[in-house]
């Protein structure tokens, strides 16, 4: 074989390769689409599958908002990740600065800590907030699922955060000092605008963290006035009758905002994706 | 709820203000002594994190262990009283927990392996620049954005034993003549959940390893291409080393968090047929929130802390990999 000819037969491979697994990814994707799209009738008519809905309908969707309250779950969703998400951000700029800039005693031990509370089953966690969220009266509350939202997804931004301030060089924030700035100005004033693709990468992390959540909220939350989407949606899992068309058609909206949300931000949240790694 | 949060943020912010205050006053007092605030300027920033960490993961941790030893049902609140380590010896004498613990072996091993084999794939066949790579990468690491939750829904109907479009492609395709009942056939309903989980967590690999190739130098490879390096040697002998923090760390970090995370197992089989798909941490949720028995929970998951700590100690040991701090 001559060199010409093996590259030629890699660059085929790749391509069948890639295409084969575009179609893995995007094939569930499009069954979730195609039957929120059908009619009942056609959904359980196991004989004659279709691969595309004969009669294209939004009854399903009618049906989430109209019977099963969607737009409840929706809000609880909304008020809880986008809270949870700013203020896991606040505090990440805050812990990561002082992770990035300063050298101090116990920093080595605090990072440690924080690789810990990874390996901790969230469960271990859940058990003994549920205790003590009952004694307060927090049980069934949006805020118990924002305090634990918000320690289980804040080590990993803080470690996000303090990557993307180690990037940017300190020589800035000294030139600023020089001129008269404070820290604090220089934190506001120079850092944080060029950290901008950093902090909606972090409020991205954070958002879909909660937002995604299920084992959580089927814990703390009890009446369906709180429920949240994916839980408000395990609740249309019936123990005989399931209704896949509804549900479905409440996946897809369940996948909108963080699928926009990572489409439209991708190379900030792939940039904080690897910002830790990269630099080992 | 929105009152709470509230407070909670103008007490961090009004603690940090003062704080900032104070120090600034000790500083106009005592300009000598301008050293020693500065040291203390860092706690100021990472304080409002840590303090809530260590409230969050502590306590609930101290507390898990006491429950762990204690006969704590939620429903017999006036029957609690330390048990002589009574919640382990019933865990142990569970007749399924052979079972389960395989599982788990199986699910965490065959998952994490495909995920990462795949990852590597995909983040190779990546590397090199083509027209639309933006756009392919937008769509195939889409899955990472999605929720374990609605992937189990999507795998549980695409095998649905009647209606599902898997049963429906294999007949056509010839390959089966029967409908299989996926989620009812103990070791099958375990392959879906595993193949859902495959799905989910094949874009995370790539992206890290994708960044992490492109960090290795380009006139490496050259070189190699000089003395006649073929393209498996290479990889061995130039990638692979190349990456290998980021290997090590993706590889460790994954397999903790797979291991912890059932979210996809309640949704796609609910731990059956009869613990058939069952694993550890499914098994604690299915005994804390169905018989609300704290004390067992709790006595299964102090097991589980202990086995994750020993792995991630013995894996960080085999390979060579002192940065623990640093992920």
């Amino acid at each position: 074989m001559t060199d010409r000819t093996k590259r030629g037969l890699s660059t085929t491979g790749r391509v069948l390769l890639l295409a084969v697994y575009l179609l893995l990814v995007v094939l569930p994707i499009y069954w979730m689409m195609a039957t929120s799209f059908k009619t009942h009738t056609e959904i359980i008519d196991a004989q004659n599958l279709t691969y595309f809905p004969q009669e294209v309908t939004g009854e399903n969707y009618d049906q989430l908002f109209s019977m099963y309250n969607y737009g409840s779950m929706l809000k609880n969703s909304v008020i809880i990740s986008s809270s949870t998400a700013i203020v896991i951000t606040l505090l990440s700029i805050l812990g990561g600065y002082a992770f990035a800039r300063y050298e101090f005693r116990g920093k080595g031990s605090m990072l440690l800590f924080f690789l810990l509370t990874q390996m901790i089953p969230g469960i271990l966690v859940i058990i003994p907030l549920y205790v003590i969220f009952a004694n307060a009266g927090l049980i069934n509350t949006r805020f118990s699922l924002f305090v634990y939202y918000l320690v289980v997804n804040l080590p990993f931004c803080v470690i996000t955060m303090r990557s993307f301030f180690e990037r940017i060089p300190y020589t800035l924030e000294e030139a600023a000092f020089v001129d008269g700035c404070t820290r604090w100005q220089g934190l506001f004033r120079i850092i944080l605008p060029i950290m901008f693709p950093g902090i909606v990468a972090v409020f991205v992390f954070a958002f879909i963290g909660s937002w995604n959540e299920l084992i959580a909220g089927t814990i703390f939350i009890s009446t369906s006035d709180m429920w949240t989407v994916p839980v408000g949606l395990k609740s249309l899992i019936g123990k005989y009758d399931v209704k896949w068309g509804v549900l479905m058609a409440g996946g897809v909206l369940a996948l909108l905002p963080t699928a926009v949300m990572f489409a439209v931000m991708q190379r900030f949240v792939v940039e904080g994706l690897t910002a830790g790694a990269v630099k080992g | 709820m929105g009152w709470q949060i509230a407070l909670y943020i103008l007490l961090v912010v009004a603690l940090f203000i003062v704080g900032l205050r104070l120090l600034r006053r000790h500083e106009k007092r005592h300009p000598q002594k301008i050293q020693f605030s500065r040291k203390l300027e860092p706690y100021l920033f990472v304080m409002p994190v840590f303090v809530l960490l260590l409230l969050a993961f502590g306590y609930p941790l101290i507390n898990s262990v006491l429950m762990s030893l204690q006969n704590y049902k939620l429903i017999q609140p006036g029957n609690i009283y330390f048990n002589d380590f009574g919640n382990f010896k019933t865990l142990f004498a569970d007749r399924d927990i052979g079972l389960i613990i395989r599982n788990s072996l199986i699910y965490v091993v065959a998952s994490v392996g495909l995920q990462f084999l795949l990852g590597m794939t995909l983040a190779l066949a990546l590397r090199r620049k083509f027209r639309g790579r933006g756009l392919y990468q937008a769509i195939v690491f889409l899955p990472w954005a999605f929720s374990a939750f609605v992937v189990g829904l999507m795998f549980r109907w695409s095998f649905n034993g009647e209606y599902g479009v898997v049963n429906d492609l294999l007949m056509k395709l010839g390959l089966i003549s029967e409908k299989i009942a996926w989620l009812g056939t103990p070791g099958l309903s375990l392959l879906v959940v595993i193949l859902a989980m495959v799905w989910m967590g094949v874009p995370f690999f790539a992206i890290m390893y994708l960044a992490a190739l492109q960090s290795i130098p380009e006139d490496v490879y050259e070189a190699a291409d000089i003395d006649g390096c073929g393209a498996i040697r290479r990889y061995f002998a130039i990638t692979l080393p190349y990456i290998k923090p980021t290997v090590i760390m993706t590889l460790l970090l994954r397999t903790i968090w797979v291991f912890n995370s059932f979210d996809l197992i309640v949704v796609i089989t609910g731990g059956g047929p009869a613990n058939h798909s069952q694993t550890l941490p499914s098994y604690m949720y299915t005994r804390a929130f169905s018989g609300y028995d704290f004390g067992l929970a709790s006595a299964l998951g102090v097991i589980l802390m202990l086995a994750l700590g020993i792995y991630a100690v013995f894996f960080l040991k085999v390979t060579r990999y002192n940065k623990a701090g640093d992920f």
